[in-house]
């Protein structure tokens, strides 16, 4: 990383010059047009000439770490002269530069965004671009920065590495709007052995996954290589192997699948995600290890899964007790299901807003797009309310400004969340729908086995051993409280109380 | 005929709820993990005191090494420790105010011996929410031989001795654990009878030739 000193002699050699003409204002951003018509906005003054020397000023601000002097110093500067002059987009560089060091990355992302479309200064280009790409790892406008940069940019004279990430990113947006060939002529560009290389068939093998019915040998190969590829993040990388583990589930290698899952590596003390504990359990469950299978069900009773939304787990308990013979817990497990998410499923019968319904709502939340629309909200919503703690070292222009483009960038952020919103919340509907006919039917079953005649002479069916402790392990009795080093470790000792016929 | 029916149904209904949490939640639950830390050869540097004689503190400087055949139980082959000993000022003030001979008071030079450590508790404990740490708690048997010697430098004499205690370890990485040890050597005496010499220790212990 670069000292100030020395980004600044950098900086410096690589272009802003000091002397800057008068020239008319440019034009505000196209946001802060449109703004006028939002809610009641902080008046701000008529654009006044500034003093050339104020670019200098707000530099020496910025490199002696007082961004909110230099950012309302930049800003001035930006207001004040034409898109033409040569430091203009330095001016925007730093002032971008300075929002987003005070927490206001939004507004940041605008200006480098303009800096990318605009081109006006081909030195500043590569460094705005780098930028943005670090924008990308957060929260952000995905339409903004992804498609309105990123997606559209000219190619021609970047740099190798900046390239390869606008390959990338334009080769995502071609698989988004369902346009392989068009995405595979990107990725053939980046260079072999590169992170984006090995994002790229990360997102090519999502994709086919998304689009093809049924799971394949070559698909497993496929994920499974990605999982072990270093280049990857420890995110991808896990998903990569939860894909495998889901691959051979559907093709019915169980145990496959439990070795993928196990394969999963979680950050020391992380509690993981709830998803996976209950496709794991699913696995086990499965292969007949029903002990470690109801383990994990226990697991998702901890504090930290309180709010997930997983109704199979109801379901997956009440079979359990059903194979053991234990007709009464097996009853009341499928019946925690219902009672649990009675208020869904009347707003589901009921045919209201699924979206006012909390728990939906927060499940659909919680993944995929809507997950990332919902986090990009937030944080438009803080720094919204941090806008205005700068409002006294801003000047009233800019804080004007930032206040308008943080109105409108919400709102838009709302609408964007609302739209995937609904459309998410409905297959969380269908899923909760699904679990709970299962359940019906779960409680059907139990019912006829509960007033089944036992025959004469039936035995009861004998225990089977619960496996002896090895010598490198060593056990610790539960009793209610959670440790997240042992969420993956629970075992459930449960005797089977069936007559004449075996657990499964 | 009234007072058994009576008794029947009260036996009756008290089978019948305590039935009752068996059958809603049946079953026991443990974590069952494998053990994060087992150690195998052991090389331990301490430092500790003597803390019961008001004459002198001894200031002890010990190197162990243990073997451990299970996970629960340890044979300490060797221990040494030097004591450097400091004067309380009693002594002087015995000698000088009520004419004490110094050769009644002997010191402890140093002391070698062995021990088996059983481990029967080992357990894992919370910092602050926020890192599990794992330890173990075991008691300590075996023998000593002390030198003994008085202060004016006279010949050190030799004394058998019954070494017993207690101890803690709390495990810092696979390879380095911290070792408390409160132990007392019940030295066995001719002249002087039976007496004890306590130690308390804190020693960095290297565990190394660990296999998992």
């Amino acid at each position: 990383m670069l000292t100030p000193a020395i980004a600044l002699s950098a900086l410096l050699a690589a272009a802003p010059a000091t002397t800057i003409k008068k020239s008319a204002p440019p034009p505000l951003p196209a946001d802060a047009k449109t703004s006028k018509e939002a809610a009641p906005q902080p008046e701000a003054k008529p654009v006044s000439k500034v003093d050339p020397k104020i670019f200098d000023q707000a530099l020496e601000d910025y490199f002696d770490g007082n961004q909110k002097r230099a950012a309302a110093k930049f800003f001035a500067y930006v207001e004040a002269t034409a898109q033409t002059e040569e430091n203009y987009a330095w001016a925007q560089f730093f002032l971008a530069k300075s929002l987003i060091d005070l927490g206001l990355r939004h507004a940041g992302g605008l200006y480098l965004a303009k800096i990318a479309r605009e081109r006006g200064n081909p030195a500043v280009l590569p460094r705005a671009l780098d930028e943005l790409r670090s924008l990308t790892e957060v929260p952000h406008d995905e339409r903004m920065i992804d498609e309105q940069v990123f997606g559209s940019l000219d190619l021609a004279f970047l740099p190798d590495e900046t390239s390869g990430f606008v390959h990338y990113h334009q080769g995502l947006w071609d698989l988004r709007v369902g346009s392989e060939r068009w995405a595979l002529l990107h990725f053939a560009k980046l260079k072999e052995g590169s992170v984006e290389a090995s994002r790229a068939k990360f997102a090519v093998l999502v994709t086919r996954l998304k689009e093809h019915q049924g799971a394949t040998q070559q698909m497993v190969d496929d994920f499974l290589e990605l999982a072990n590829d270093e280049k990857l993040s420890r995110e991808t990388r896990n998903e990569s192997m939860l894909a495998v583990a889901r691959l051979r589930y559907e093709l019915k290698d169980f145990q496959g699948a439990l070795d993928a899952y196990e394969k999963v590596q979680l950050p020391p003390l992380h509690p993981g995600r709830a998803t996976l504990y209950l496709e794991e359990a699913w696995s086990r469950y499965q292969l007949g290890q029903i002990h470690a299978a109801m383990g994990l069900l226990t697991t998702l009773d901890a504090p930290v899964f309180r709010d997930e939304f997983v109704p199979d787990k109801y379901l997956l308990r009440a079979m359990i007790y059903k194979d053991l013979c234990h007709y009464l817990p097996a009853k009341r497990a499928a019946k925690e299901l219902t009672r649990r998410f009675a208020d869904s499923l009347e707003v589901i019968r009921d045919r209201e807003d699924l979206t006012k319904d909390p728990r939906l709502k927060r499940a659909a939340s919680a993944q995929g797009a809507t997950q990332r629309a919902f986090k990009f909200l937030q944080s438009i919503t803080l720094e919204g309310e941090r806008v205005g703690r700068y409002a006294g070292s801003f000047g009233e222009r800019l804080y004007a400004h930032l206040t308008k483009l943080y109105d409108l960038a919400h709102a838009e952020a709302q609408r964007n969340y609302d739209e995937r919103l609904n459309e998410s919340v409905r297959a969380e509907a269908d899923k909760l729908l699904r679990a709970a006919e299962q359940v019906r039917l779960m409680e059907y079953e139990v019912g006829l086995k509960l007033y089944e005649r036992v025959k004469r002479g039936a035995k009861l069916v004998t225990p089977e051993e619960d496996p002896e402790l090895a010598g490198s392990q060593v056990a610790y009795k539960f009793d209610g409280e959670y440790w997240n080093d042992e969420l993956r470790d629970y075992r459930v000792s449960l005797k089977s109380r069936c007559i004449e016929e075996a657990a499964r | 005929m009234r007072k058994f029916l009576v008794v029947l149904w009260l036996s009756h209904s008290a089978v019948a709820i305590a039935q009752v949490p068996e059958l809603e939640n049946p079953g026991t639950i443990h974590a069952v993990q494998e053990r994060e830390y087992r150690l195998n050869h052991e090389l331990a540097f301490g430092v500790g005191v003597l803390p019961l004689d008001a004459f002198y503190k001894g200031l002890l400087l010990q190197l162990s090494y243990t073997t451990h055949f299970s996970d629960h139980l340890a044979w300490q082959v060797a221990r040494g420790a030097y004591s450097y000993n400091v004067d309380t000022g009693l002594r002087k003030q015995l000698i000088r105010d009520f004419s004490v001979n110094p050769t009644a008071f002997e010191e402890v030079q140093y002391m070698v011996g062995s021990d088996i450590i059983w481990s029967p508790f080992y357990g894992k404990t919370a910092f602050l929410n926020k890192s599990v740490s794992h330890f173990e708690v075991f008691l300590i048997g075996g023998g000593s031989i002390l030198n003994l010697a008085n202060s004016t430098g006279g010949p050190g004499i030799f004394r058998p001795a019954v070494n017993f205690g207690l101890g803690a370890r709390l495990f810092s990485s696979k390879h380095l654990s911290y070792r408390l040890d409160l132990a007392d050597n019940l030295v066995v005496s001719k002249d002087k009878g039976i007496f004890n010499v306590p130690t308390i220790q804190l020693s960095a212990a290297i565990n190394f030739g660990v296999t998992e």
